[in-house]
C-alpha cells in the first residue's frame, strides 16, 4: 500500500475541493451528521425545552415554561412518591410525548386542548382510575397557554408574548397612576364645589346627606350654619382651568385602553416594518406630549405645589422637541418584527436610525439562514454579514438593549428577553431559528442549537442601562464554555473490540456545515482503512501556525444513519470560514473581558515590574514607626491645649449648650436673645446690668453663662455681685 | 416618574423654611422647662430637613408633654390620656407618607398608655416617639408617675412613693421587633438634637426617651448630674453619636457601643447611674407594618364597593317561596 499517494489525493482535495481517485468512501455527505448530535435521533422523542407553553399572564415564569417542566410541576403535585406514583408518572411522560408529537404534526392550540387530543391515544382504559386523574388535571394545570414548536415562526410568537407580558404591566403602573391622580384631582375640585356657595345650598346640603336621612334634618338652618364657618375660599380660575384640562386629558387618553389583561394592549402597536412604526410614532407624538404634562400639571396641583410664575414657562415650553427616552416610560412601546425575507427591503432601511434615535420600539430581526452562499458566489460564506451582525452594529450605536440567540437558546434566556422588554427605550432582538428545511438535514431545533454551539450565532447581551461600562453591560451567559474557543463536549463510542471510548471533542463551525446539504462539497469521508497520524481534530488544525499545518488535514467526526463513526476532512475554504467565525467570536469574548488584550498586556507589565522590585532592597522600614509617632504626638496637642479665652473679662454664653428654656429671656430679652437654632447667645451687653448677668448666670439651668467682669464700675452692689459671680467664671 | 419633564419641574421650585415657620402658638410651659428644649430641637430638626409643614403630623395625648402639638405650626392631633400611639398608627396607616411624631410623656405613655406602647413597639411603623420623661405628672400638679423615684412625696404618695421606678429603655428592648431605642438628656442640646435626627431618620418605630426636668415640682432631682459631668456616659459610635470637641472636654466619660448588639444596650439600659446618652439600638433591617400590610393606596367608591360586596357574598340568601312573609322559626 503506497501511503504517500494515498495520502496526497486527501491534501489535493483539501486545497482544492476536488476528489480524484477511489480513496473517499462514496457516502452521501447529507445523510452524515455531527457525532455530537447522534443522541438527538428522534427528537420528538426527547424531552427537552420545546414545544414552550406560552404564558398569559406574566409571572416568575417569564413569557412561557417548556412543556417537560409543565409535567414534571404535575408529576410532583399528583402522583405519590415512590413506588405507587410510578405508573402515574410513566403516563404522564406517555402523555407529553404525545402532545409533543402531535405538535410535531402541526397540531396547534392550548395545552389544554392538546391534553384532552392526547389523552385518549394514550393506551389507558376507560374505567382505569388514572384516567379520570388525568382528566381531571387538564382542568388545574400549573401553567396553561398556546404550545409553541421551535419552527420559523418561533421567534416572533415568543418575542411577542415577551413584549405583551411588558406592556401589561406597563399597563398596571399607568393606570395606578392616572386613577391616583384622577381621584386627587376630582377630590381637589370637589372639596371647592364643598367649601363654594353653591355647595352649601340648603339642597346641595340634602344631596350630600342622602335619602335615608333626608327627613331628618332642617338644610335651610344646616345651610346658614355651615355658611357661618367654613373660610370663603374659592378655588382660583386659573387653577380651576388647569385641573380641569389635566382631568380631561387623563381621562380620554388612548394610550392604554383599561387595567385590566384583556383590554390592556391597545390597537396599533404591532408592526412589519420600521417604516410603518416610525410613521405612527410621529403621529402620536403630539398625544404624547398632552399625556405628559396633563400628568405632570396633575400631580404639582395634587400637592399643591403648582407656583404659576415658575411653572407656566416650563409647560409651555415644553413640546415634541423636549421628549426624551425616559418620558415614554409609563406609555407603551411598539414592535416591530420584521419578517426573515423582508431584512434587506426598503422599509427597513432605516432600522438603526430609528434604535438610534431613541424610539421606544422594541424590534424582532430574524436570521433566516447562516449558511447562504454570498454574494461572491462559488462557495464563499458571507458569514450573514446584512443580518446576522447586525446585533454587533447595533451594540456599537449603544444606548440600547440588544439581544442575539439563536431560538434554541430562547427559553432559559427568557429573564434576560423580559428585562430587554421592559427596559426604557429601544431594544434588539436578532434570532436564528434554525436552517431552512430543504438544506438542513436536522431539524430547525438543532441547527440553531447547533449554530449557537459552533460560535456562527452565539448568545450575547448588552445592556446599555445595567452600567456605565463593558464589565457591567456585556455578557456571554448562555454560550458553553465562553472562556474556550470552541465548546467542549465529550463523544462515547465502541470500538473494534466493543471497549467504551470517550473522546473529547470540540464543536466547531465546520461540524455546524455538516448538516447543511448545501455544503456537502467541502467535506470528504475517509474510510477507516486510510486514517493516518496526520489528520488532526478541525480545532486543533486551527491552532498551528501556516508552518506546522502543511501536511496535516483537519477532519470532523460525524455518524451515518446506523450510528458508525466516521472520520470527514474539511476541506481549506470551510477552514477559512471556521476561523473568521473564530475572530469574530475572540472579538466578543474581549468585549466580555475574556483574554482582554490590554488587561493581559497591563497585567504582564505589572508581573514584569513586581518581579524587578522584589530582588531590590526595600526602603528602611524601621524609621517609619517614629516618623508617625511624632506626628501624632503633634496631632494630639493642640487638641489638649483648652481654650484660654475661658478666663476673659468679657462676658458670654457656650450658646451650644443652651436648652432654650427661656430663663435667661425672661430676664432681659434685650441683652439675651436666640440664634436661628434657638439657642441662646449676648445680643446687646449694653442692654444691662451686671446684676442681669449675674442673676441670669444663677437661673441658668446648665450654668453656661459666664459673666466675666464688669463693665460698669459705678453700678451698685458689686461687691456681693462679684462673689455670686465666682463660681461662673 | 423619572421623565426630564419632571426633574425640570422638580427642581425649579423647592421651598424653604425658617425655624420659626414651624412655631405654633407661645409655650405656656414653665421657665426652665425641658420641654422647651425638645420643642427647640424639633424645630429645628424640621429646618433642617426640609419637612413641609402640611405633611408633618404631630400627634400627643395628655399632659405637659402633650402640649407639644399646639406649639407646632404644622398638623397635630391632642388626642386623650393614653392614646397617642394608637392615634399616630391610625395616621400612619391612612396616610404612610406623612412625617408622623409622637410627644407622650411618662404617664400617658407609661402608665395608662402602656398597652398601647407595647403593641406600638411591635408593629415597628415609622413614627417617631418622644417619651418626655420629667418622671412626675405635672400638669396635673404633682402625681407620681411609674417613673417617679422611689420616696418621692407627691399628692398621691405622701409618704414617698413606694414602687420602684419603671425602666422604659429596659421594657422597649424587651419587645420583640424593636428597631430603635435612643435616650437624650435635655441639658445637652446638641446631643439631644442629634439623637431626635436619627430617630427621625430611621425608618420604624424611633423611640427616644429624653430626661427632662420639672423645675416646678423636681427642681433639685438632676442637680447631681448636672453639676457632675462625669455621670453621664455618652455613648460613642460610627453608627451612633459623635459628640464634638468641646462636649467630649466636659463630659469624658464615654463608651464606645455599636447601636446593633441587643444584648449590651439591654446591659447599659438597666444601669442608671451614670445615665446613658445615646443610641442604645439601632436596627434599620426590621420591617415596618405598613409596608407589610400594603398601607396607603387610596380609597376609591369602587373599592369600596367591591369589599362589601366581597363580604356579603360569603352569605347565601335562600329565596322564600311564599312572597311578603317571613320565615317562621322552626
Amino acid at each position: 500500500m503506497d501511503a504517500p499517494t494515498t495520502y496526497n489525493d486527501q491534501l489535493l482535495f483539501h486545497a482544492a475541493g476536488t476528489r480524484s481517485g477511489s480513496g473517499f468512501a462514496d457516502i452521501d455527505i447529507g445523510s452524515l451528521r455531527p457525532a455530537l448530535m447522534a443522541p438527538y435521533k428522534d427528537l420528538d422523542r426527547l424531552r427537552h425545552d420545546f414545544p414552550l407553553v406560552l404564558l398569559d399572564e406574566p409571572g416568575e415564569d417569564g413569557l412561557g415554561l417548556p412543556l417537560s417542566a409543565v409535567i414534571n410541576r404535575l408529576a410532583l403535585d399528583l402522583a405519590p412518591r415512590g413506588v405507587e406514583g410510578e405508573r402515574l408518572r410513566r403516563l404522564l411522560l406517555r402523555l407529553e410525548r404525545e402532545i409533543r408529537s402531535l405538535v410535531a404534526q402541526g397540531h396547534a392550540g392550548r395545552l389544554t386542548e392538546l391534553w384532552t387530543q392526547a389523552l385518549p391515544r394514550l393506551d389507558v382504559a376507560d374505567d382505569d382510575p388514572a384516567r379520570r386523574v388525568l382528566a381531571q388535571a387538564a382542568e388545574s394545570l400549573p401553567a396553561d397557554g398556546e404550545l409553541a414548536p421551535c419552527d420559523e415562526h418561533f421567534p416572533a410568537r415568543a418575542i411577542e408574548q415577551a413584549w405583551r407580558h411588558a406592556q401589561l404591566e406597563k399597563s398596571r403602573a399607568f393606570h395606578g397612576v392616572t386613577d391616583r391622580l384622577m381621584r386627587q384631582l376630582s377630590d381637589i375640585l370637589r372639596a371647592a364645589w364643598v367649601h363654594s356657595q353653591a355647595g352649601q345650598q340648603p339642597r346641595a346640603l340634602q344631596a350630600a346627606v342622602g335619602a335615608a336621612h333626608a327627613a331628618v334634618f332642617d338644610f335651610e338652618q344646616m345651610s346658614r350654619l355651615v355658611a357661618r364657618r367654613t373660610p370663603q375660599d374659592e378655588l382660583p380660575a386659573a387653577r380651576r382651568k388647569r385641573i380641569e384640562w389635566a382631568l380631561d386629558v387623563l381621562s380620554r387618553q388612548a394610550f392604554w385602553p383599561g387595567p385590566r389583561a384583556a383590554e390592556a394592549l391597545p390597537e396599533g402597536l404591532r408592526f412589519d416594518d420600521c417604516a410603518s412604526a416610525m410613521r405612527a410614532f410621529r403621529e402620536r407624538l403630539p398625544q404624547a406630549v398632552e399625556l405628559l404634562k396633563a400628568i405632570e400639571i396633575g400631580e404639582l396641583e395634587a400637592a399643591g405645589r403648582y407656583v404659576e410664575a415658575e411653572h407656566d414657562a416650563v409647560f409651555a415650553g415644553f413640546d415634541v422637541h423636549s421628549l426624551g427616552a425616559e418620558d415614554f416610560a409609563l406609555l407603551p412601546d411598539a414592535l416591530v418584527c420584521i419578517p426573515p425575507e423582508r431584512n434587506d427591503a426598503a422599509e427597513n432601511a432605516g432600522l438603526l436610525d430609528m434604535l438610534s434615535s431613541g424610539m421606544p420600539v422594541k424590534v424582532l430581526v430574524q436570521v433566516s439562514d447562516l449558511l447562504e452562499e454570498s454574494a461572491f458566489g462559488s462557495g464563499h460564506f458571507a458569514f450573514g454579514v446584512r443580518s446576522a451582525r447586525l446585533a454587533t452594529t447595533a451594540m456599537g450605536l449603544g444606548g440600547m438593549f440588544v439581544l442575539q440567540a439563536a431560538a434554541s437558546a430562547l427559553p432559559s434566556l427568557k429573564a434576560r428577553l423580559a428585562l430587554g422588554m421592559a427596559r426604557r427605550g429601544p431594544a434588539l432582538v436578532t434570532v436564528f431559528a434554525g436552517s431552512p428545511a430543504p438544506a438542513a438535514s436536522l431539524p430547525r431545533y438543532l441547527t440553531a442549537a447547533a449554530a449557537a454551539k459552533a460560535r456562527a450565532f452565539p448568545s450575547f447581551c448588552y445592556d446599555a442601562a445595567a452600567g456605565a461600562n463593558w464589565a457591567t453591560r456585556f455578557s456571554l451567559d448562555g454560550n458553553r464554555n465562553a472562556d474556550e474557543d470552541w465548546a467542549l463536549e465529550s463523544v462515547e463510542y465502541a470500538d473494534d473490540g466493543l471497549q467504551r471510548v470517550v473522546e473529547p471533542v470540540a464543536f466547531t463551525y465546520a461540524d455546524f456545515a455538516l448538516t447543511d446539504r448545501r455544503h456537502a462539497a467541502h467535506f470528504a469521508v475517509l474510510p477507516r482503512a486510510r486514517w493516518h497520524a496526520g489528520l488532526l481534530p478541525a480545532a486543533d488544525w486551527l491552532r498551528l501556525t501556516e508552518n506546522e499545518a502543511a501536511g496535516k488535514l483537519p477532519y470532523v467526526l460525524a455518524v451515518d444513519a446506523e450510528d458508525r463513526l466516521h472520520r470527514v476532512i474539511v476541506d481549506s475554504r470551510l477552514m477559512k470560514a471556521a476561523r473568521a467565525c473564530l475572530l469574530l467570536w475572540h472579538r466578543l469574548q474581549e468585549h466580555a473581558g475574556i483574554h482582554d488584550s490590554h488587561a493581559e498586556r497591563l497585567l504582564a507589565a505589572e508581573r514584569a515590574r513586581h518581579a524587578a522590585e522584589a530582588t531590590a532592597p526595600s526602603p528602611a522600614v524601621e524609621t517609619l514607626p517614629a516618623a508617625t509617632t511624632a506626628q501624632a504626638q503633634e496631632a494630639a496637642a493642640p487638641a489638649d491645649a483648652p481654650p484660654a479665652a475661658a478666663a476673659s473679662d468679657e462676658a458670654w454664653i457656650e450658646t451650644v449648650r443652651c436648652p432654650s428654656c427661656n430663663e435667661c429671656q425672661q430676664i432681659n430679652p434685650r441683652m439675651f436673645a436666640y440664634n436661628e437654632n434657638k439657642q441662646a447667645y449676648i445680643k446687646d451687653l449694653s442692654a444691662g446690668t451686671y446684676r442681669d448677668l449675674v442673676e441670669a448666670a444663677e437661673a441658668c439651668q446648665v450654668a453656661i453663662i459666664h459673666p466675666g467682669k464688669p463693665r460698669d464700675p459705678t453700678e451698685p452692689g458689686l461687691e456681693e455681685l462679684l462673689e455670686r459671680a465666682k463660681p461662673f467664671l | 416618574m423619572g421623565s426630564a419633564l419632571h426633574h425640570c419641574v422638580i427642581r425649579l421650585h423647592e421651598e424653604h423654611h425658617a425655624l420659626e415657620d414651624y412655631q405654633g402658638g407661645v409655650p405656656r410651659w414653665c421657665n426652665g422647662c425641658g420641654d422647651n428644649a425638645i420643642l427647640a430641637a424639633v424645630q429645628r430638626l424640621c429646618r433642617d430637613e426640609d419637612l413641609a409643614p402640611e405633611r408633618t403630623v404631630f400627634v400627643s395625648g395628655i399632659g405637659c408633654s402633650s402640649r407639644f402639638p399646639h406649639y407646632m405650626r404644622t398638623y397635630g392631633f391632642h388626642g386623650i390620656h393614653g392614646r397617642a400611639f394608637p392615634l399616630a398608627e391610625g395616621v400612619k396607616m391612612a396616610r404612610p407618607d406623612l412625617h408622623v411624631f409622637v410627644n407622650t410623656g411618662d404617664g400617658d405613655c407609661c402608665s395608662i398608655g402602656a398597652a398601647h406602647w407595647i403593641h406600638a413597639i411591635r408593629y415597628n411603623m415609622n413614627l417617631t416617639v418622644i417619651l418626655h420623661d420629667n418622671h412626675v405628672y405635672g400638669l396635673t400638679k404633682k402625681q407620681a408617675s411609674p417613673t417617679s423615684p422611689t420616696g418621692f412625696k407627691s399628692n398621691t404618695t405622701p409618704r414617698g412613693a413606694v414602687l420602684q421606678a419603671l425602666n422604659p429603655l429596659t421594657v422597649t428592648l424587651g419587645v420583640q421587633n424593636a428597631s430603635f431605642v435612643a435616650q437624650g438628656v435635655d441639658w445637652m442640646p446638641e446631643q439631644l438634637y442629634d439623637i431626635i435626627r436619627r430617630a427621625y431618620r430611621h425608618r420604624g418605630f424611633s423611640f427616644v426617651r429624653i430626661i427632662q426636668r420639672c423645675p416646678e415640682f423636681l427642681p433639685k432631682m438632676f442637680e447631681p448630674w448636672l453639676h457632675d459631668p462625669g455621670r453621664t456616659l455618652v455613648l460613642t459610635h460610627e453608627n451612633g453619636l459623635q459628640p464634638s470637641a468641646e462636649v467630649s472636654r466636659i463630659y469624658r466619660n464615654q463608651r464606645e457601643h455599636d447601636p446593633m448588639d441587643l444584648d449590651r444596650a439591654r446591659e447599659i439600659a438597666s444601669a442608671e447611674d451614670p445615665i446613658p446618652v445615646g443610641i442604645l439600638y439601632h436596627n434599620p433591617e426590621i420591617p415596618c407594618y405598613e409596608d407589610l400590610r400594603g398601607a396607603g393606596s387610596p380609597r376609591s367608591p369602587e373599592r369600596t364597593r367591591a369589599g362589601l360586596e366581597a363580604e356579603l357574598d360569603k352569605y347565601t340568601i335562600w329565596p322564600q317561596e311564599d312572597q311578603g312573609k317571613l320565615p317562621q322559626a322552626a
